[in-house]
């Protein structure tokens, strides 16, 4: 744990001092809710950017995994009575196992191609919840979904326990980004015949990443489905899917820090929507997916990389710069003196 | 010396063109043999071929006595050989020393689990890695750079940085696709160099390459193609006396003569 926090440093320090205390400084029950869908949807986003980020597959289909970890552990907890935590296990599992099948399929598959068979796997999906209705309870869903005991189920217990699971998953993402498994990744993102060459199996990596993503996405359904205590198969579809894509491109494919960036920030701007729409009646309804669209054109056109990694070359710059400058300044001193 | 490499009657069809034809050489454990011939004969098709790039039409690798049509390109890294690209292929938005690491991925095992949770082995065999990667990076000259992001190096650096990058999976058999292309006379012979220590510490070298200063000096023997056909093979000597290389490579030898 030393070594991890010596490697990550600085990032990783603000980062926990800013979840442990986001509770404090927003004490209202709402904005402790809304921090509790920013770490699900966090979760999901850095499953996403490990395999479209790093390894370069695209995935439409991110919110059939939310989905199918959201239906597993509320049907064998609320159907079966089993407890919460084998509940959420299975989460990880399930889809683990959904996403090993569809990638051994498609593998072989890429870009557009891969981009549509994932789309209709998520089509497939969300129409087989809605559709197997002994089991999923259909389009009308389920209810009375037992809560995880995690020092009681306030909401603020609630809050600490999803932004646990955020967090070993952030680090669990930032290990493997520098290491064989994360360099053979982005190997593979960049020349997978150099890739080869160099000994890497690029369907089995391929693969492990989906896996990987389908299994976060499956951990934080089965915990949404806890924490809501309700579902229906509503937003299991290509709405959700996209707004994870969204996400993760605007805060950066490519940086871990970028999909949690991004994560907030969709957030943000959604919350800021809720809000204004209160005052303007116009932007009530679907409105965010018209402003998320937007935004992914925007981005896409004019920032491709994303925010993080464009922030982080803007500072680097910037530091070049300045070390330069003071070069600069050293010499004339040095001129002037002499 | 026994022969580490076999290429029997090897051919390679592109939609109705050979491309290669039924050529046949050997490359010897620890020997530098060069593949030479004017544009379009054949040369890196031959090299893909053999580095598991492309499969072959007809014919047949043998590496080690070992048919390789079987085998799937990344294990060609596992067993041995390994190789650098005409067309760089490098990994742009990683660091020098990082794309270097990543040669090392047959030397270690660690398992996506192992790496994400951070455990003893391969925080170990990372270390390695590192190690390892940085030693290369210090033969090529290029430690001074090993931080850099590799898409911000000149062309010349980053035919080292392929070079180091297979190097350090410690093949038996390297690959070197024009690795003097676009280098000046200096890097040139700086290369030329290298590849004889490479050669000295026993990995035996295929080398395509353009400039004839680097093959003569090198090249313990060298084989000539032309049009996808062998025309010549020998010591570099026997090679710039064969009058069917120089027709080759200057036009037939009547003009040449009245020329």
């Amino acid at each position: 744990m030393k070594q991890v926090i010596q490697k990550w440093g600085k990032s990783f320090g603000i980062y926990l001092v800013l979840m442990i205390l986001f509770p404090f400084v927003m004490p209202d029950e709402y904005y402790r809710s809304v921090g509790i869908i920013i770490g699900l949807h966090a979760i999901v986003t850095i499953g996403l950017c490990l395999v479209m980020g790093l390894a370069g597959q695209i995935s439409l289909g991110q919110a059939a995994f939310w989905g199918i970890g959201a239906y597993t552990s509320a049907v064998l907890t609320t159907k079966y009575g089993l407890p919460p935590l084998v509940g959420l296990v299975a989460s990880a599992i399930v889809p683990g196992l959904f996403a090993f099948i569809l990638g051994r399929a498609i593998a072989g598959l890429q870009g557009y191609y891969l981009a549509m068979a994932t789309l209709a796997f998520g089509y497939i999906v969300q129409i087989g919840i809605t559709e197997w209705e002994p089991v999923t309870g259909g389009a009308s869903g389920m209810i009375s979904i037992p809560r995880v005991p995690f020092f009681g189920d306030s909401e603020l217990s609630m809050y600490y326990l999803i932004w646990a699971v955020v967090s070993c998953v952030l680090l669990f993402s930032l290990n493997l980004l520098n290491s064989r498994v994360g360099r053979a990744f982005r190997a593979i993102h960049k020349s997978e015949i150099a890739a080869t060459s160099m000994g890497i199996d690029v369907r089995r990596f391929k693969l492990n990443a989906f896996v990987v993503s389908g299994m976060f996405a499956g951990i934080s359904g089965g915990l949404y489905a806890h924490y809501m205590g309700i579902l229906d198969p509503q937003p299991f579809g290509l709405h959700e899917s996209i707004k994870f894509l969204t996400m993760v491109v605007v805060g950066g494919m490519t940086s871990i820090w970028g999909a949690l960036i991004g994560t907030l920030l969709i957030n943000f701007i959604s919350e800021g929507l809720i809000a204004m729409s209160e005052f303007v009646p116009g932007l009530q309804g679907d409105i965010d997916t018209i402003v998320f669209g937007g935004i992914l054109v925007l981005i896409i056109m004019f920032m491709p990389e994303g925010l993080v990694p464009r922030i982080r070359s803007l500072y680097e710059k910037s530091r070049a710069k300045k070390a330069k400058a003071r070069e600069e300044l050293q010499r004339m001193e040095r001129k002037a003196t002499t | 010396m026994t022969a580490l490499l076999e290429v029997q009657s090897l051919s390679r069809d592109f939609g109705g063109v050979r491309a290669v034809n039924r050529v046949d050489f050997q490359v010897k454990q620890g020997e530098i043999l060069a593949l030479i011939g004017p544009n379009g004969a054949g040369k890196s098709t031959v090299l893909n071929m053999v580095s598991g790039v492309i499969p072959p039409s007809e014919g047949e690798i043998r590496y080690n006595n070992q048919g390789l049509a079987q085998v799937p390109g990344y294990e060609y890294a596992g067993l041995g050989i390994t190789r650098t690209f005409q067309n760089l292929q490098t990994f742009d938005d990683m660091t020098v020393l990082e794309n270097v690491m990543v040669g090392m991925h047959t030397k270690t095992k660690s398992s996506l689990f192992s790496c994400g949770l951070n455990l003893g082995r391969a925080r170990k065999e990372e270390q390695k890695m590192r190690e390892q990667a940085q030693m290369w990076l210090e033969h090529v000259g290029l430690a001074s750079l090993a931080f850099a992001q590799a898409g911000s190096l000149p062309y010349g650096k980053l035919r080292l940085m392929e070079i180091a990058r297979a190097m350090v999976a410690e093949p038996t058999l390297l690959l070197l696709d024009e690795p003097a292309a676009g280098l000046n006379h200096t890097e040139t012979a700086e290369m030329s160099k290298m590849f004889q220590d490479i050669r000295a510490n026993g990995t035996a070298i295929l080398l395509v390459e353009h400039d004839m200063d680097m093959i003569m000096a090198i090249a313990d023997r060298i084989v000539v193609l032309d049009q996808g056909t062998k025309i010549a093979e020998g010591t570099p000597r026997e090679i710039q006396e064969n009058p069917k290389v120089i027709a080759a490579y200057l036009g037939t030898e009547e003009e040449e003569g009245r020329g």
